[in-house]
């Protein structure tokens, strides 16, 4: 469908509420510098959301940093009296039970803690970068692209999961037991920034309008 | 949503609804404004299980609901009871040379914490416990009041909190986290599922079809009951 078919919310002065949906049509602006709010619930509301692009590039590279010790540093250890301490990383783990013959489990792993954060980093990239140039190319394409890491982001809390459930239920003192090691705080902190990230991009960004107020910046 | 508009309909001649700014909006209960690219579109019913894209970016506007008002407050009562079981009940049982050793979600939380990573333990219990715990109360006590016609007292920040809980609630990850938990225990010793595991799968069944529901519904249901638009 060509853009020019399309009737948007910018050029018709109505305001579709993000929390309630509720569309609003501006009659007459707000006095002086008076926010605009959704009369049912309080919303403001935005043609694009202020310093969208600000916020999504601070949380990505938070993420992007923090990602390098989530992965290096160990996640948890184990111990007994047999082997004493042992360390594991993610990638470890993955190891573990992909020796363990686990394919179907390492394969999981592999795609929620390895896989799925380095897509939505990447995807966030392309997507900041696209909108920051007011680009026109494959919108659709980058709407589904936005749509997908915000409907997979997440699943990457897996291995926090897992460690935590370790650490809990392997308890036998000297006979065995596991910790959770600086890493996990790494990874949990990635996948928290990398969910904040996505939710401060407003999708509608992709779509730059002619004559647009509201300029993303 | 069918068509988008084929031209930019008149001003709304009614008076519109004022509220906390000084600006006249006037609603617009016609139309659908797509949150992902702002494309206006007409609004249209949704037969049973129909689902309405956006013409321009493909995004879900809407649903047609296939799980009636009455069920879904039965699937909160339910999930309320299964998290209360699945918070109550051990995990995942290991037995170690006739050692044995058991933990509840809560247990392993608190392990966590004793072990010198507060920052973890809290996330995971906001995002695997207390999040969908609130959700599944919140969805409890919006759905009990509008089915029996009244506005419950707190009804809009109760719907700002559904948002958040909902986006940061994650019962299915921490589903699967129990699964992979229970197959690397037992490749140490000998590992049980139990009652909490089981539960907890219930639990994602129900948000997940609950979530499904939208919120829409719960929108529209207060809006008829306080005779506003
Ligand atoms: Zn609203
Ligand atoms: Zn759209």
């Amino acid at each position: 469908m060509s853009d020019a078919a399309v009737h948007t919310g910018s050029q018709m002065k109505l305001y579709g509420c993000p929390t309630c949906g509720r569309v609003s049509q501006l009659l007459r602006p707000p006095a002086g510098d008076a926010p605009l709010l959704c009369p049912r619930c309080a919303t403001p509301l935005h043609h694009r959301r202020p310093r969208s692009l600000q916020r999504t590039w601070a949380y990505l590279i938070a993420a992007s940093i923090l990602y390098i010790p989530a992965n290096l540093l160990p996640i948890m250890s184990t111990s007994n009296v047999f082997e004493g301490e042992t360390l594991h990383t993610i990638l470890g783990g993955i190891e573990e039970l992909r020796h363990g013959g686990d394919w179907m489990l390492a394969l999981i792993v592999f795609i929620a803690s390895i896989a799925v954060p380095l897509l939505k980093i990447g995807a966030l990239l392309v997507l900041a970068i696209t909108a920051q140039r007011r680009s026109r190319w494959k919108q659709v394409e980058r709407a589904q692209l936005y749509r997908m890491i915000e409907a997979v982001g997440h699943w990457s809390m897996l291995d926090v999961f897992v460690v935590v459930l370790l650490v809990g239920t392997i308890r036998f003192g000297a006979l065995g037991g596991v910790m959770p090691e600086p890493g996990l705080l790494a990874f949990g902190a990635v996948v928290v920034l990398t969910m904040l990230a996505a939710g401060s991009f407003d999708p509608r960004l992709i779509w730059p309008e002619e004559e647009d107020k509201d300029r993303p910046s | 949503m069918t068509d988008p508009l084929p031209s930019t309909p008149a001003y709304a001649p009614h008076a519109p609804a004022v509220a906390r700014t000084s600006a006249a909006l006037a609603a617009r209960p016609d139309l659908v404004v797509c949150h992902e690219c702002d494309a206006v579109h007409e609004r249209i019913e949704l037969a049973r299980g129909t689902i309405a894209r956006c013409q321009r970016c493909n995004a879900l506007l809407g649903r047609g609901h296939v799980i009636g008002t009455e069920k879904l407050l039965a699937f909160a009562v339910a999930s309320l009871l299964l998290i209360l079981i699945g918070n109550s009940a051990p995990i995942v049982t290991l037995d170690f040379q006739g050692v044995v050793s058991q933990a509840t979600l809560p247990q392993a939380i608190e392990a966590t914490w004793a072990a010198g990573q507060p920052f973890v333990a809290v996330l995971t219990a906001a995002t695997a416990l207390v999040f969908p715990l609130v959700f599944t109360i919140l969805r409890l006590y919006l759905l009990g009041s509008l089915v029996r016609g009244i506005v419950p007292r707190g009804f809009v920040p109760a719907m700002h909190m559904l948002v958040f809980v909902t986006r940061w609630g994650m019962p299915e990850v921490f589903m699967l986290g129990t699964l992979v938990a229970v197959v690397r225990c037992a490749s140490l010793t000998s590992a049980t599922p139990g009652i909490g595991l089981f539960a907890y799968g219930a639990v994602t069944l129900l948000i997940t079809a609950i979530t499904a529901a939208g919120t829409h519904t719960l929108w529209k249901r207060s809006g008829e009951i306080g005779g506003m638009a």
